[in-house]
């Protein structure tokens, strides 16, 4: 065995490539021989070699700052994760079943409400919450998907299951990078492939094409596709370019659409407008209709929301999906599941809290060291506190916040999140990570091998997001039929 | 096939940026190598030539005094203020790929973003006589691959067409400015000997990239008429301003709405045409090539006017 490895211990956490006695998981044993067996700094020399092709590939990502924005190089690191195919199979099954739950949802929420009305969620935690879009109201797009892509963050917890932490359904981002680690790790440790069997994940923009193109309410002609981005400021600008050149779609800016008199969305093209049949934002809801929504939003497309209410343009995720994107409706997933498809949820979700109901908060305030709390709709990771490592002043604030707002905080018991082999510094040390997979909903459903797994870099920490540091792994699902 | 008029603007000004930093590269290096071959005091105008080339004295005036090597030269490669230096139209290049890498062959942007990492760290070194010819041979050479790379693998359609526009337009531009200036600076210099004519007039061919071509079809010995006459109206050579007009109207031709810019193009060749380089004076030649300049000045607006700005028409099916 090679030094870098000698002191690695993951303590009492459930180690994602190693077992409490140090021995490698079955879909971790050809990685594990193959790295503990590689000539000392060899680890380092391919780590130099990822940082190298990262930078030349040009994958990066943009950090706001107040000295203006950078434009980052992606975070990686080389050790993959792996799971194995078989319990991949329960996950991805559990979370198709999620997202169908979801979709129905929304879908009853803006129509028939039959839900709030049979008394399963209360209306008022729904209607009068922040993401709920009364201009949504009304409207049935195809096969009852709102939440056509979504972005799932999952954790392990220190029992070895998955939980469900939280449903991104409206613009999650990630997915290049997942495709893009899988590029690097063929760069750097092509060995490493040769007694595997690895399921592939660069199907994803064929299977991504294929949702949108179901959307499209011209059945009858070979679909003109948009992937309307903020512009190359926004953080996942190079995804967005990513994902429209693998699908062959066009990457528009608000500024290249415009609504005719005939409710129709058109590109400005050097041939003269050319009707879009699919949108794909990656604009916040807010901004994307200036005439329904923010007014002040310059990047957005006037009239685009009539055009999606005649039915002349399908828009992926639909606007106001975002109301089952909420960490109070979170609360109420596995009773969806339960009372849209008439099943037992098969994900475990986080026991969680609201600070709304009198008896949760209760508990909340007087075991503020023991929790994490959460905004209600914040997603990045801003504004929460993790309890067990907040001082005692921040536990203050947030009570105060909590009292003030009980409806925009929740609470959930901190988890020991999972660990898995990081390269730290010319050794090899046990890191925090989750992961969020991606979640096709068109015609059918859909759910990446793997998704992307993200690091916590620092360590102790729990804080996986790439603007707050965090990187990334490639994320392996492994047949193990040996 | 679609095409974005926004995209359409990027991919041109990403063309253009790459052949500026090819043709800056280029003619800074020809007239180093002029330089170390030239007895002292033949004065040729010394560096200043360089900045003339660009039309960017004010811009220079504005950051240095002197116009000596060591300056100039800073001010061509690595200069950030000076929008035709090479390490400014290198890092345009790449922000025109970056919003555009979606309708690209899937290298340009590693190529490209290649480019501008050794041009960012190498520049600034680059500037003194030690590193400076290495530099500007990587320069022309990366760019060259990825001109290859766009030429051998993009569909013949609307993305190539607006890369080729760019592409030609700048030479274009970039070609009358060397022979006016070059010219200039030949045929107004002080202590006029005339032994080193032959040697001055070839290396402005050099810089064009023009004087094997030139020695095939004219002959061995460079002379001032013919050499003009080569430069501009050669039907053969991808760097005459013929050949460049020929090319743009070729791309223009498939385009709707082209009408305005195909007659600005056509005056401009039809111009060309009539201009006879024997018996002129340099004062004429310089007359002529500022009234071409204001003809590719008019196209370019045409062009950006026609397809990058455009106004909604009749709304139509993809």
């Amino acid at each position: 065995m090679n030094k870098s490895w000698k002191s690695y211990d993951s303590g009492s956490f459930f180690d994602e490539l190693l077992t409490s006695t140090g021995n490698p998981r079955l879909a971790a044993r050809g990685i594990m021989n193959f790295l503990r067996n590689l000539p000392d700094g060899e680890l380092e020399e391919r780590r130099a070699a990822a940082e190298l092709a990262i930078r030349d590939m040009g994958i990066s990502f943009t950090v706001y700052t107040e000295g203006g924005n950078i434009d980052r190089s992606w975070p990686f690191d080389i050790i993959p994760r792996a799971i194995s195919a078989k319990e991949w199979d329960r996950v991805s099954t559990g979370l198709k079943q999620r997202s169908r739950a979801l979709n129905c949802f929304i879908d009853d929420v803006y129509n028939k409400q039959k839900i709030l009305k049979d008394g399963v969620i209360p209306a008022d935690i729904v209607l009068e919450s922040t993401n709920y879009k009364p201009q949504c109201q009304g409207v049935s797009p195809r096969y009852g998907a709102w939440a056509h892509i979504c972005g799932s963050d999952l954790v392990r917890n220190k029992d070895g299951k998955f939980y469900v932490l939280e449903d991104n359904l409206r613009v999650p981002s990630g997915v290049s990078y997942m495709l893009e680690n899988r590029e690097i790790t063929k760069r750097v440790l092509p060995e490493l492939f040769q007694n595997y069997s690895i399921m592939p994940v660069d199907d994803y923009p064929t299977q991504l094409y294929k949702t949108l193109a179901s959307l499209s309410p011209q059945q009858n002609r070979k679909p003109c596709i948009a992937v309307l981005t903020p512009g190359i400021y926004n953080s996942a600008y190079f995804e967005h370019a990513f994902l429209a050149q693998s699908m062959g779609a066009e990457l528009v800016e608000g500024s290249d659409l415009f609504t005719d008199d005939d409710d129709c969305v058109y590109m400005r093209t050097v041939d003269g407008p050319v009707r879009v049949d699919v949108i794909y934002r990656r604009i916040d809801e807010d901004f994307i209709d200036p005439e329904v929504f923010r007014e002040d939003s310059k990047l957005g497309v006037p009239g685009i929301m009539r055009a999606w209410k005649a039915g002349n343009l399908a828009i992926a995720n639909a606007p106001g999906s975002g109301v089952a994107d909420d960490k109070v409706i979170y609360a109420y997933v596995p009773e969806m599941i339960r009372y849209y498809l008439k099943e037992e949820p098969l994900m475990e979700s986080v026991k969680t809290y609201l600070c709304m109901l009198e008896k949760d908060r209760e508990y909340v305030l007087k075991n503020l060291d023991k929790l994490v709390i959460k905004p209600a709709n914040e997603s990045g990771g801003y504004g929460m506190m993790v309890g067990p490592h907040a001082s005692a002043e921040t536990r203050r604030e947030f009570a105060k916040l909590i009292e003030e707002n009980p409806r925009n905080y929740i609470a959930q018991p901190t988890l020991s999140l999972s660990t898995a082999p990081t390269c730290i510094d010319h050794k090899v040390e046990p890191r925090h990570l989750d992961l969020r997979p991606f979640i096709l909903q068109g015609k059918d459903v859909w759910v990446t091998p793997g998704g992307l797994t993200r690091v916590a870099m620092v360590k102790g920490s729990l804080v996986v997001n790439s603007s707050q540091g965090g990187g990334s792994k490639d994320t392996w699902i492994v047949e193990s039929n040996k | 096939m679609t095409m974005l008029s926004r995209v359409a603007d990027r991919l041109y000004w990403m063309s253009r940026y790459l052949e500026r930093a090819e043709n800056t590269a280029r003619f800074t290096s020809a007239y180093t190598h002029l330089i170390l071959d030239l007895p002292r005091g033949t004065e040729l105008g010394g560096w200043q030539v360089l900045v003339d080339i660009l039309d960017a004295e004010p811009v220079f005036k504005k950051h240095y005094r002197v116009f000596n090597e060591q300056n100039v030269l800073r001010f061509l490669i690595a200069d950030l203020n000076n929008f035709s230096s090479i390490n400014y139209a290198i890092k345009a290049a790449r922000e025109n790929v970056r919003t555009t890498r979606d309708v690209l062959p899937e290298e340009t942007w590693e190529h490209v973003n290649e480019l501008h990492i050794m041009c960012k760290d190498m520049a600034e070194k680059s500037v003194g006589r030690r590193h400076r010819y290495e530099f500007l041979e990587q320069i022309i050479s990366r760019c060259q691959m990825i001109n290859g790379l766009l030429m051998t693998t993009l569909c013949r359609d609307h993305p190539h067409r607006f890369i080729k526009l760019g592409h030609l337009m700048e030479r274009a531009d970039m070609t009358t400015r060397i022979v006016d200036v070059g010219a200039g600076a030949i045929l107004e210099r002080e202590n006029n000997n005339p032994a080193e004519d032959t040697l001055l007039w070839s290396s402005m061919l050099q810089s064009l990239s023009a004087i094997s071509a030139y020695r095939q079809k004219i002959g061995p010995l460079v002379e001032p008429d013919p050499a003009v006459n080569f430069i501009f109206k050669e039907q053969t050579l991808p760097r005459t301003v013929a050949f460049c007009l020929k090319g743009i109207l070729e791309e223009l031709q498939p385009l709707k709405n082209n009408e305005a810019a195909i007659g600005i193009a056509e005056s401009a060749l039809r111009k060309l045409t009539r201009f006879d380089v024997q018996k002129k004076s340099y004062e004429e030649l310089h007359q002529f090539i500022d009234q071409f300049q204001i003809y590719l000045c008019d196209l370019d607006n045409a062009i950006t006017n026609t397809w990058f700005l455009p106004i909604p028409t009749e709304p139509q099916e993809a």
